[in-house]
């Protein structure tokens, strides 16, 4: 039996938060075929389809209440938990109230319970858009870089708190649990659903004309697979997810093959603004537009190995060309 | 004029590649941008390269004067770098935020090679083995009045540290002739504060005059293998008057051998 296999299998009873979404439902069938014996039991707030049909996982939509979270955690007691359910940020995801109470306060009830019911480990995904995309970014953000994503964005403010609030936590507590926090570049993938996938799958979408900055992206499959191994090799600490390729925004959209819109970026600022209600754009993207948010990933690296990314972000968005 | 640029492109593509650089450099660009720059650079500004044999095929942290108030100085600079070395380069010279948060400018001077002058960015460069053009001068160095012409500005000691980190060798440069493309400018600094841009000179003539530049590239200078990157100012200090002092040479030497509008004009 390999070591890697040896790890997985001290995983007994996974809780996978955020169920519903396409990378939770990749990491659920990774660590299955990893380990046939695991027990993954996987919630969301949102209606749970499309959830693949293995014995190994159940499942349950819920209200992200701290009385649901506790009976969930006394009949279950999970040693492992990952924490992918963070709500987006798109202008018709819900309000803020909604994403507060997800982003913020049931974290904060998860990270709780999590100590008091002794799990083992704990593997948090946030976002790269916590760093902001400012003209002054250094090219590769290391993982200490400050947080500046809601200087501009008051939409961004709870990413950032959940964020902080996850690691603050996570060095309190590391004496009792192992905690990771990943903070990945762009995912795409033809399963997700974020805005960036979206937008760059838009035809006709505005490309600004004025600016083109560098853009990291790491594929579905790639993220998931550092999910898992991140429960499994990855000490207590904060990662930044990306691949070692750069590419540029227009060249993105080139190797997708989709028409876009170019006009200068007032235009692109206007039109999200006119578009809100048919164009799923987060008014806080256009930044990202604009300026560069990349990341540094030596750290990663060099505790997962040089070969983690199957795919390079050229591939992974010819991937999303073919759906 | 087409033999040469393709002879220049060959190199620098065997230098680069044909991918864009993780700072947005676009060796293709860069190439087409330096041919549109080339006749202004050898017949309007009539540059001339003094020193092309102190530059050695290995990575340079480039220290020059600032000079010109606009960079002009920069731009002459980094197409000598390209097209007059024995190892023709593209220089990564570090800008300005104001300038990268600029729209079509950012873009066209990050693909150009420009990257935002940041200590992580340099140190990044200078271990890919790109060489990088700093201005330890800042913006001092190029909005001066017309009586401060060529009074060479007190160095940041920024650029040191990174060059002891990065152990890269610092080579400096004197550029004469930039000064007189705006020969009578005063500085509106109260309103640049109000715009919130670096500097607003109101000079006599719009267009920079056909002032002819001489570049003047010094020895390479090394820095002692001892010094760490996080040494006190003190123990920096003699190393910076030095660099001072080697660029003030070189002006001095430059301002010496003048060539000026007139005699241009006469020829």
């Amino acid at each position: 039996m390999s070591d890697e296999q040896t790890k997985t299998k001290t995983m007994k009873s996974v809780l996978i938060i955020g169920i519903q979404g396409a990378l939770a439902k990749i990491t659920a069938e990774l660590l299955i075929k990893k380990n046939h014996h695991i027990k993954i039991h996987g919630v969301d707030s949102r209606e749970i389809e499309n959830v693949p049909n293995r014995s190994q996982l159940t499942y349950q939509q819920m209200k992200y209440t701290r009385t649901n979270f506790e009976k969930m955690f006394r009949e279950h007691q999970f040693d492992t938990i990952f924490h992918l359910g963070r709500l987006g940020h798109s202008p018709v995801l819900g309000n803020i109230n909604k994403r507060i109470d997800i982003n913020l306060v049931g974290t904060n009830t998860i990270l709780e319970l999590a100590q008091k019911f002794q799990c083992k480990k704990v593997v948090i995904l946030s976002t790269h858009h916590v760093y902001g995309a400012h003209a002054d970014n250094s090219m590769f953000l290391k993982e200490d870089a400050p947080l500046r994503g809601s200087f501009k964005y008051a939409e961004l403010r709870d990413v950032v708190e959940m964020d902080q609030m996850c690691t603050n936590w996570m060095w309190k507590n590391q004496n009792q649990i192992e905690t990771v926090v990943l903070r990945p570049c762009n995912i795409i993938g033809p399963q997700i659903k974020n805005s960036i996938t979206q937008f760059l799958k838009t035809s006709y979408a505005p490309l600004p004309l004025d600016y083109n900055p560098m853009f990291q992206f790491v594929h579905e499959f790639d993220m998931a697979n550092i999910i898992v191994e991140s429960a499994e090799k990855l000490k207590t600490g904060i990662y930044n997810v990306a691949g070692d390729d750069v590419i540029t925004l227009h060249e993105a959209a080139k190797i997708i093959n989709v028409k876009k819109l170019k006009v200068p970026i007032v235009i692109v600022e206007q039109l999200a603004k006119i578009l809100t209600p048919i164009w799923k754009f987060p008014h806080y993207l256009i930044d990202y537009l604009k300026y560069p948010s990349t990341l540094d990933n030596s750290e990663l690296k060099k505790n997962l190995g040089e070969d983690i990314f199957r795919f390079t972000a050229k591939e992974a968005l010819e991937l999303l060309k073919s759906h | 004029m087409f033999k040469k640029f393709e002879a220049i492109e060959r190199e620098l593509q065997n230098r680069y590649g044909k991918n864009r650089d993780p700072w947005g450099l676009e060796p293709k660009r860069a190439v087409a941008d330096l041919k549109v720059i080339w006749p202004l650079y050898q017949y309007y500004f009539n540059v001339q390269v003094h020193g092309k044999e102190h530059v050695k095929n290995k990575p340079y942290m480039v220290v020059s004067n600032h000079t010109g108030q606009v960079p002009i100085d920069a731009m002459l600079i980094c197409t000598a770098f390209a097209t007059e070395i024995e190892n023709p380069r593209i220089l990564r010279p570090l800008i300005e935020r104001f300038l990268t948060s600029l729209p079509f400018l950012g873009r066209w001077s990050s693909e150009g090679g420009a990257v935002l002058g940041d200590r992580l960015n340099c140190l990044n460069l200078l271990k890919r083995g790109e060489s990088v053009l700093v201005f330890p001068e800042g913006v001092k160095g190029i909005a001066k009045n017309t009586k401060d012409h060529y009074k060479l500005q007190r160095f940041t000691r920024g650029f040191l540290r990174m060059a002891i980190a990065s152990e890269a060798e610092i080579l400096p440069i004197a550029v004469i002739g930039a000064e007189e493309f705006f020969p009578y400018v005063v500085h509106l600094k109260k309103l640049a504060k109000f715009f919130k841009i670096p500097a607003l000179p109101l000079s006599a003539n719009l267009i920079p005059l056909p002032s002819p530049i001489d570049i003047y590239i010094g020895e390479p200078y090394s820095l002692p293998k001892g010094l760490s990157p996080e040494a006190l100012d003190e123990e920096l200090e003699p190393h910076l008057i030095l660099i001072e002092q080697k660029i003030q040479q070189l002006t001095e030497y430059g301002l010496k051998n003048r060539r000026t509008i007139l005699q241009r004009l006469k020829q």
